[in-house]
């Protein structure tokens, strides 16, 4: 029973870490520490690869619950240590490919994520910005403009739109 | 190719003057000339604006009458507020995961690999 007015926040979401920035990013970017967090709760990471550079993936393998292997990956766009890292996420094989959502055909192929990184006071502050997107550098263009006009749309002249559509 | 159902739809919702018109349409059934009153658009712009709501599966348009009255249809939009939800969610699991990795591995008498000692 979260919001049932969607707000501009719906792109971009704020996480307050109480650890200094260097740690989080390697919490964010290194094999064997992603692999004691990512992925969902009561899955075991089996295997995890990194290859940190733009152009690289991380590459991970996991075991749900019911015992079905799953394969996940990023393919790294941008890295500024430690401050940006900007990947694409998927469902993969064990070769690396990307693969459909096992559980949503409608599910994007790929989603783009763009995680920030700010540190005052001891705390860190990381910003994720994302959404589907597809492939060529152009539909990649016009998505990061879908970004904005989603959140210019849904908080301003969207409004009324929104709240029908809340009642649905 | 964009042509899954979010794609299309998120393409569609990308001019601020579709926006509008689905905005108004949120109210009801609109003709062309009415939906183009309040914008400073050409009747034409603003037919070519509703052929691509309507590929995007956004807008109907009725045939009965011959003002052929444009309407909303939602399933699109839900699907994408719908999506959005989900992501949402997904990386609120994550963070949540990502700190209680951090605070365990900063918990005084761990062997931390990067003492977070900031001194402030």
């Amino acid at each position: 029973m979260e919001n049932s007015t969607p707000t501009t926040k719906e792109f971009a979401l704020t996480r307050q870490f109480a650890a200094p920035r260097a740690l989080v990013f390697q919490a964010l970017t290194e094999a064997d520490r992603l692999a004691r967090w990512w992925g969902p709760k009561d899955f075991a990471m089996v295997s995890a690869k990194v290859d940190l550079r733009p152009g690289g993936l991380f590459h991970y393998q996991m075991l749900s619950p019911e015992g079905h292997v799953m394969w996940g990956r990023f393919a790294y766009r941008e890295i500024v240590a430690p401050e940006r890292i900007v990947f694409t996420n998927s469902f993969s094989d064990a070769a690396g490919g990307v693969t459909r959502a096992p559980f949503s055909p409608t599910w994007p192929l790929e989603v783009l994520n763009t995680l920030t990184l700010t540190e005052a006071a001891g705390l860190t502050t990381v910003t994720l910005r994302g959404g589907p997107v597809n492939a060529t550098p152009e539909e990649r263009r016009t998505f990061e403009g879908h970004f904005t006009s989603m959140q210019q749309g849904f908080g301003g002249t969207f409004d009324q739109l929104a709240a029908y559509l809340a009642k649905l | 190719m964009a042509t899954d159902v979010l794609s299309l739809t998120f393409s569609a919702l990308a001019d601020p003057t579709r926006r509008a018109i689905l905005g108004r349409l949120s109210a009801g059934e609109a003709s062309v000339k009415e939906l183009a009153r309040p914008f400073r658009i050409s009747l034409p712009g603003i037919s070519k604006h509703l052929k691509v709501l309507e590929r995007a599966g956004l807008v109907a348009r009725s045939r009965a009458a011959q003002w052929r009255p444009c309407r909303l249809r939602p399933a699109p939009l839900k699907q994408v507020s719908d999506w959005t939800e989900e992501y949402r969610q997904h990386w609120e699991g994550r963070f949540d995961r990502l700190g209680e990795y951090l605070a365990e591995i900063q918990r005084p008498g761990k062997k931390s690999p990067n003492p977070p000692k900031h001194g402030k």
